[in-house]
């Protein structure tokens, strides 16, 4: 990066399965208003918006940041909308975090959002396409088959997904923003029903509404904040196509590719050892394993046992998710963002109850589409 | 301002622009174009380190689109990749953005997406305030209807300078072989089709349809070596307004005035004169009046920049990748490559490009045959 | 003039109508007509001469085009599948119902199928299937005339032959 940048405030909304209380505008505005007084700045202080979101069908409007240019600051300021699926809030906080980067824009508000009560949310994300083959019963059908080859190769005992289930339940516990917080056993989860085997209802990320937002600004502007600033020591965005043969969705070259992009400029050699948080992209509870695998903190195979030895949770060597996670909230275009910015509360120290003692330096990840988009940063609480 | 990394335009293709192409899918339509960007640089894939979209779920009729482009852009092995619910010119834009951050040195900027599928009349009517505007009806059609009106109840203009401006656009998109209408058609002519919204008539607005698109950009250092002459940005600047038609100005584009301003200043300009070309995405001549008021020329008549002589808009308007196409042309212009309709001696350009209702969004380049900065 | 609401405005209801008339493209309509003869076409890389399925108009692994389209067989391998309880919107079939990645011989990346005539726990990866088509006189050309897949009762694919068509 040309010039240091930092995340000088961050907020967020009660997330939930319907916000009823506020319409589209109000509740991109909760989390606005909260990140600006978190920075300390009004909207006269932001030089631009950047925009995140998935796919506009969820709320069956067409490029909405357009009539939410008012709600969020943005009249006769350049405005930016990022669309990379599921990954979307995690590639909108590092285009906001290039904004500032060029040394074109000293503090950009970056805002990532999904209201998707108000559509019917499956027929967004999977309608019949005619020409094409139907999907398999939705995105949990699509990404089954992987979970069950990484079991197939690992050998992995069928109560690791429930295990890491079940912990982030008690981690959204800790998260007064959560959605699903209800603390939940082991048991509870394998006894759930089978939806796409080996896939059970309660290890699946459920369907809501919410928003975040942050400010990004340049060293200078972030030296005369109120807030303890997280630093962006490195931040990147890969994708693969398709169907190339040979690709490999249990152990996708894109996320491998980009976490050693954003390793080697935050001077990562030790993931296990360096990074003290890990917010990432769980949508399925079995992708914590493959993740860490994936994100290179333990060899190829043994994800699973750090999960069985707990190595992950709250409290633990890494813990992992301490937010609860997308399974425990998925707002689907903010869900990015959130890992992102829960991995800058953590550096800042103020993740309040979910607070990892002593974290220094965090990293947030989400990816998306067929397994195909990866976005990742790292933050640490000194420049 | 400090100094800035010289960005050059060095390869554009664009797919002829059609009505509607019964053979192939968007993504069908995009492969060939970007082949033909990249041997126009004379580059293979891998010597490009960036790539970024410009397009929309709703154009393509389906969420996530977009995926189906990363196989046809070579995606392979993972690339650094983004994408835009925008018009791609905006994603050219993001794209200087990050070569001025230092995070690559070239970029492949695509836009696509097959506008004939779907109606852009009831698609774009999503775009307005669910709340307020979308129940109304409204389309960009109406939308436009309403800014037009409001243009002419202010500034005098009739019906017979929008036909005028219209036959002229027309004219010029006869040398435009990417063009999609191109027969001349005179101000009477145009003056005498039916009214699509009053008061535009139908021969004052584009036809749908629909192309793929694609352009390369690198840094000072790669460009020399991808393009003869390289088309350098010399400045760049984007500005959004309020949506809401009541909160606005509809006759007048602050945006557009404020983007030029700050494109121009950065580009070492004093206005709009200076430069010999302007491609604007101005969808009907009203628009057109309105942008050039903005950017400080004569709404009417002559002004000493050619205004679209590829024709513009009104010979093709695909919609998510019209402004790229606007980006594309002054590069063909000031590079040497717009055979058939060509601006003699052309040296600098700027390129508009407009997302929104009524110019909601306004998005300007600076170019120039020489480095803005040395 | 009506009198205003007595209640503030808390929902707007928009139902959303928007008609899309989408287009197969040469290469996909060729490939589902050719379903109704009971054949999977797949195009060939031009460069690597991987074959994909459905045809493409490039191999996205060299970029290079494919131009050459080819008949692959209607029997493969299950390279990965899960089994699922829960109903899909637009699809007919008894619950559980195994959803499988089949690799068909031939071809370098594998579609998607169900997979029956067997109880869904006895599916594995390796497992060797075939189509099992619509009657004749009433496939289409569309992808239902595919109904699902039976295994086939040869003995299983070695891992390193589907290993990398996942």
């Amino acid at each position: 990066m040309k010039r240091p940048v930092a995340v000088v405030g961050v907020g967020q909304t009660k997330h939930s399965a319907r916000r009823a209380d506020v319409n589209i505008a109000g509740l991109v505005r909760e989390a606005v208003d909260r990140a600006l007084l978190d920075a300390g700045l009004e909207h006269k202080d932001i030089d631009a918006v950047v925009i995140g979101k998935a796919p506009d069908m969820l709320e069956g409007v067409m490029q909405p940041e357009q009539f939410l240019v008012g709600a969020v600051g943005g009249h006769l300021k350049p405005v930016v909308r990022i669309h990379t699926a599921g990954s979307v809030g995690a590639t909108t906080a590092l285009a906001a975090v290039t904004h500032v980067a060029s040394g074109l824009f000293e503090r950009v508000l970056t805002i990532a959002f999904e209201k998707q009560s108000e559509g019917n949310a499956m027929w967004a994300l999977s309608p019949t396409m005619p020409f094409m083959p139907p999907l398999v019963a939705g995105a949990g059908g699509y990404f089954a088959p992987y979970i069950r080859a990484y079991i197939a190769r690992t050998g992995a005992p069928p109560h690791i997904g429930p295990m890491i289930a079940a912990n982030a339940r008690a981690n959204a516990g800790r998260n007064q923003y959560a959605h699903l917080q209800e603390p939940m056993t082991v048991d509870d989860v394998m006894q759930s029903p089978m939806l796409w085997d080996p896939i059970r209802y309660l290890e699946t990320c459920p369907s809501s509404d919410g928003a975040i937002a942050m400010v990004v600004a340049s060293e200078a502007a972030a030296k005369k904040g109120p807030r303890k600033p997280a630093w962006v020591k490195g931040g990147a965005s890969y994708a693969e196509a398709m169907w190339v043969p040979g690709r490999d969705q249990v152990n996708p070259h894109a996320g491998r590719a980009c976490a050693k992009h954003v390793y080697a400029q935050a001077g990562i050699t030790d993931p296990w050892n360096q990074i003290d948080a890990a917010e990432i992209y769980v949508p399925f509870s079995w992708f914590e394993a493959m993740w860490l695998e994936n994100l290179g903190f333990c060899e190829i195979g043994q994800g699973w046992k750090v999960v069985e030895r707990g190595e992950q949770k709250f409290g633990a060597h890494l813990p992992m998710n301490p937010s609860g996670g997308v399974l425990c909230s998925n707002p689907i275009g903010a869900s990015g963002m959130l890992r992102l910015g829960e991995a800058a509360l953590q550096v800042m120290g103020r993740a309040g109850a979910h607070q990892v003692e002593g974290a220094k330096t965090a990293l947030g990840h989400a990816y998306g589409g067929g397994a195909q988009y990866f976005a990742m940063w790292v933050v640490g609480a000194e420049l | 301002m400090s100094t800035l990394r010289n960005v050059a335009v060095v390869g554009f293709a664009q797919a002829p622009i059609v009505a509607h192409d019964a053979h192939r899918v968007a993504s069908e339509m995009l492969y060939p174009v970007v082949r033909q960007a990249l041997a126009q640089c004379g580059v293979e894939r891998d010597a490009i380190d960036y790539q970024t979209a410009g397009s929309a779920d709703y154009i393509d009729g389906r969420p996530f689109g977009f995926v189906g482009a990363l196989d046809v852009m070579g995606t392979w092995p993972p690339r650094q990749d983004s994408h835009l619910e925008m018009d791609a010119a905006f994603a050219a834009y993001y794209a200087w953005i990050r070569m001025q951050a230092g995070e690559c040195d070239t970029a492949l900027v695509v836009g696509y997406g097959k506008v004939s599928e779907g109606e852009p009349e009831r698609i774009l009517n999503l775009q307005l305030d669910p709340y307020y505007l979308a129940p109304l009806g409204l389309g960009p059609m109406t939308t436009a209807a309403l800014q037009a009106s409001a243009y002419m109840a202010r500034t005098g203009t009739s019906d017979r300078d929008l036909a005028e401006i219209a036959a002229r656009r027309r004219a010029a998109a006869v040398g435009n072989a990417d063009a999609q209408v191109r027969t001349a058609a005179s101000a009477d002519e145009l003056q005498r089709t039916p009214w699509a919204v009053e008061p535009l008539r139908q021969g004052y607005v584009p036809p749908i349809g629909e192309s793929a698109v694609c352009l390369i950009l690198a840094a000072e250092g790669k460009a020399e070596t991808m393009c003869k002459q390289p088309v350098w940005i010399g400045g760049v600047d984007q500005r959004a307004e309020l949506q809401s038609l009541g909160a606005r100005d509809l006759t007048r584009s602050a945006s557009t005035k404020l983007a030029t301003e700050k494109a121009l200043a950065m580009a070492g300009l004093a206005s709009a004169n200076e430069v010999d070309v302007i491609e604007t995405l101005a969808a009907n001549p009203v628009e057109e009046m309105i942008v050039r008021e903005a950017m400080g020329l004569p709404a009417r008549g002559e002004t000493r920049p050619a205004i679209n002589p590829s024709g513009g808009p009104l010979a093709g308007h695909p919609l998510m990748m019209t402004g790229l196409i606007r980006l594309g042309e002054a590069f063909r212009q000031l590079s040497g490559a717009a055979d058939g309709h060509a601006v003699p001696n052309a040296r600098r350009a700027i390129a508009h490009s407009a997302q929104g209702h009524c110019l909601q969004q306004n998005l300007v380049f600076v170019l120039g045959r020489e480095r803005r900065w040395s | 003039m009506h009198e205003p609401p007595k209640e503030p405005v808390k929902y707007v209801e928009a139902n959303l109508y928007l008609p899309y008339h989408y287009v197969a493209g040469d290469n996909r309509a060729r490939f589902m007509r050719a379903l109704k003869d009971k054949q999977f076409i797949g195009s060939k890389c031009s460069k690597s001469g991987k074959v994909f399925v459905a045809p493409v108009p490039n191999s996205p692994e060299t970029f290079a085009p494919c131009n050459e389209f080819v008949e692959l067989a209607d029997r493969g391998v299950v390279t990965t599948f899960c089994i699922v309880n829960i109903p899909v919107i637009g699809r007919d079939l008894q619950l559980p119902y195994v959803a499988a990645s089949v690799a068909l011989d031939g071809a370098a990346v594998s579609i998607f199928g169900a997979v029956q005539e067997c109880k869904p726990e006895d599916v594995h990866m390796g497992m060797r299937v075939v189509a099992v088509w619509k009657p004749d006189g009433e496939r289409t050309g569309s992808f239902d005339d595919v109904l699902y897949f039976r295994p086939t009762g040869e003995p299983d694919a070695p891992p390193e032959s589907y290993i990398h068509r996942l």
